[in-house]
């Protein structure tokens, strides 16, 4: 166990940004933080990061309070991106370094690596403010862990970003984790939660809804979502046993939300009759499907 | 290298090495050293234009004497005639008639166009001094009596009979006091001015690129305030010793050295006291609206609104400044007084008080300990505010902004 969160709660006069928040990360994992505008994933990073006092709660680092830690374990991406837009990329990067206590030499090794990795090497002396935002991102991501902090929190990392950035940052991210850097992120695209996360917390105005492996979430669903290929019309697929919803698609594919996967052989039966069958593929909801399912019931 | 270290050595290098400080520091010392060199540019484009007044002399005097040629005047010794035709031509630049008004002398001032109210002075000044001679030359006066009337200056000695009060200056240390915090004056203003804005904008710069969050992981909200007054008071340092040393040198080394006796003048007519308790409410003034610049600055939310919220302090200094330009004329009114013990305008008023005016040893010091207590104050009321606003985003006034920082954080 490195950091742990136990009945965390911010609150402002009458407003509760987090109540009660539990979870814990252990070392090398990567951890999802998860959930709508205002759930309160910036204020659970803030508290982390000692920006802000908790109102209750506690907040550990290998069992020490985590404001009696050097802050230099820490790394940070915040969610709105920012650099200094007069200075240099490399220049910019050698000042987080130094600001975390390491020296030029030091950094410089890390520095030409990442550059090289990120693509970077035709803008190292550019001034940031005429980057693209892709690489603005870049450098961001590099500075919020020059200094190899041993935990590293990223506020959407991957918001705003093209598929190739994307899978660059993914890369990274994992190499990192590799490296022995525990981190814990947010993302508002639960297909990069799924894959990098091993553990999340998902959050619904300020209130943990679920916090463990991703797989045991899955598993509070089932397997209820079954992709099928068939020439059966809408109406017949939508009476049959313990078919909640359908959703037709292209290519003669309907995708159907089982009440519970024990109805599952019965449909194969009714659709098959004996005879073969194309597709028929009974899976976990996805991460995108249970956040709406859970974060968004009772919503408008 | 500490953190506060290395946000000085960043925030230094940037604003040092930044156009917009190399270019004002260059444009000050262009306007210095064109005071300082004035009258060779001045002789460098109007040499060879030195007006030329004619003179009608209709009396006995020997007003030659007077009336002695300088580089910008030429006198020319005529009889009446054709004089309004030449001044029409623009032969001469103006024309005076000199005649005896029962034992006075009467001048006539004549020229094509209205004359601009610097000659007007000139004039009326030479031919009153004209006007003096003629008419001790009417009297038949010996030359030595004509010499200790002209030297008639009579010897004032001033006494002060309050004991608690120390000695009265002269005029001459007062008119000294005048200028020099006149000069104080317009410093402290145009420092408080650019590097209240200087900071302001950079905490601001740095609070809407979001920098300020990757930053303050790193370090606490106090170090950053602190080395955001600091880096910014060491550039303004550097500014105020280039100007001040290339201020000494044009001295020294312009008018071949003969304005260097200003220098000394100076420093004969005032005290080391007086020079300390200038040096300390310069800097002291300078700190606090760094103070008030960086507090601002982390209220707003993004860098266009930091003119929006300076607004006030900048409304301060000036405040202070017009208060100590109304000094210039009379340094003893209440207006004056009451101003000079103001934290906020003390910096700019005090000076003016201490050199021009005398008075109770105990004032400034009273004035100073306000500075120092209010400097303090303000410095631990904006760290804690500051922990709280830096990391705040709100629309609005700048009352609106520190109510949202209330309510978000507390």
């Amino acid at each position: 166990m490195v950091l742990q969160l136990k009945d965390v709660t911010k609150r402002y006069r009458d407003f509760v940004a987090v109540n009660r928040l539990n979870f814990t990360i252990e070392k090398g994992e990567i951890f999802g933080l998860i959930g709508q505008n205002g759930a309160g994933k910036t204020t659970t990073f803030r508290m982390i990061l000692d920006l802000q006092d908790t109102t209750e709660g506690t907040i550990t680092w290998d069992g020490q309070p985590i404001k009696s830690v050097s802050r230099d374990f820490l790394g940070y991406l915040p969610e709105e991106r920012g650099i200094f837009p007069q200075m240099k990329v490399e220049e910019q990067l050698y000042f987080f370094g130094e600001l975390h206590g390491m020296d030029k030499n030091e950094l410089k090794k890390d520095i030409d690596f990442w550059i090289e990795r990120f693509d970077l090497e035709e803008k190292r002396n550019v001034k940031a403010e005429t980057l693209s935002k892709g690489n603005k991102q870049k450098v961001q991501l590099i500075a919020s862990f020059i200094h190899k902090p041993a935990f590293l929190i990223l506020d959407e990392p991957f918001s705003g970003l093209d598929p190739v950035n994307m899978e660059l940052l993914k890369n990274a991210i994992l190499y990192l984790r590799d490296q022995g850097m525990t981190i814990l992120f947010s993302s508002h695209q639960m297909d990069n939660v799924e894959e990098l996360c091993d553990h999340l917390c998902l959050l619904k105005r300020g209130e943990s809804l679920f916090s463990g492996s991703l797989l045991d979430l899955k598993k509070q669903y089932g397997k209820t979502k079954l992709t099928v290929r068939t020439d059966k019309s809408f109406e017949i697929l939508s009476n049959y046993p313990g078919v909640n919803h359908v959703k037709m698609e292209r290519d003669s594919q309907a995708v159907l939300t089982l009440e519970d996967e024990r109805y599952a052989p019965e449909i194969f039966d009714l659709l098959s009759n004996g005879n073969y069958i194309e597709k028929f593929s009974l899976d976990y909801l996805s991460l995108h499907e249970i956040f709406k399912e859970k974060v968004g019931a009772g919503l408008v | 290298m500490s953190k506060f270290k290395v946000l000085i050595k960043k925030l230094y290098k940037q604003k040092i090495t930044s156009k917009s400080f190399i270019l004002t520091t260059l444009l000050y010392l262009v306007v210095l050293s064109g005071f300082m060199f004035w009258s060779e540019i001045k002789d460098l484009i109007f040499s060879g234009d030195a007006d030329t007044i004619a003179v009608v002399n209709e009396t006995e005097f020997d007003i030659a004497q007077v009336l002695q040629d300088t580089d910008d005047v030429e006198y020319v010794y005529v009889e009446s005639g054709d004089i309004a035709d030449k001044l029409k031509d623009g032969d001469y630049y103006a024309a005076f008639t000199l005649s005896d008004a029962d034992g006075k002398l009467a001048a006539k001032i004549e020229s094509y166009d209205p004359l601009p109210l610097n000659d007007q002075q000139d004039f009326q000044s030479a031919l009153s001094q004209a006007g003096q001679l003629y008419a001790m030359s009417q009297m038949e006066l010996s030359p030595e009596q004509q010499q200790l009337l002209l030297s008639s200056e009579p010897v004032i000695t001033l006494n002060s009979l309050n004991e608690a009060a120390d000695d009265g200056k002269s005029a001459e240390e007062k008119m000294a006091g005048v200028w020099v915090s006149y000069a104080i004056g317009i410093i402290i203003y145009i420092f408080v001015a650019s590097y209240l804005s200087m900071i302001t904008t950079d905490v601001a710069s740095e609070k809407g690129s979001r920098a300020l969050e990757m930053l303050l992981v790193s370090v606490k909200p106090e170090v950053h305030f602190r080395s955001k007054i600091v880096g910014v008071f060491l550039v303004a340092l550097t500014q105020f010793v280039i100007l001040f040393g290339g201020l000494l040198l044009l001295l020294r080394f312009s008018d071949g050295g003969n304005k260097w006796s200003i220098v000394t003048d100076l420093l004969n007519s005032l005290s080391i006291s007086y020079f300390l308790y200038i040096i300390g409410f310069l800097f002291l003034t300078i700190f606090m609206y760094l103070i008030i610049g960086a507090l601002f600055g982390s209220l707003v939310s993004k860098v266009e609104e930091a003119g929006q919220v300076m607004m006030p302090a900048m409304m301060l200094t000036l405040v202070g400044f017009y208060v100590m330009l109304t000094g210039m004329g009379n340094p003893d009114t209440m207006l004056i007084k009451v101003f000079s013990y103001i934290p906020f305008t003390s910096g700019m008023v005090m000076p003016m008080r201490l050199g021009a005016t005398d008075m109770n040893a105990i004032e400034p010091i009273i004035s100073f300990v306000l500075l120092v207590v209010t400097v303090l104050t303000l410095y631990f009321l904006s760290l804690s505010f500051y922990k709280r606003s830096v990391l705040t985003y709100s629309s609005g006034g700048i009352i609106e902004k520190m109510k949202t920082v209330f309510k978000v954080t507390t």
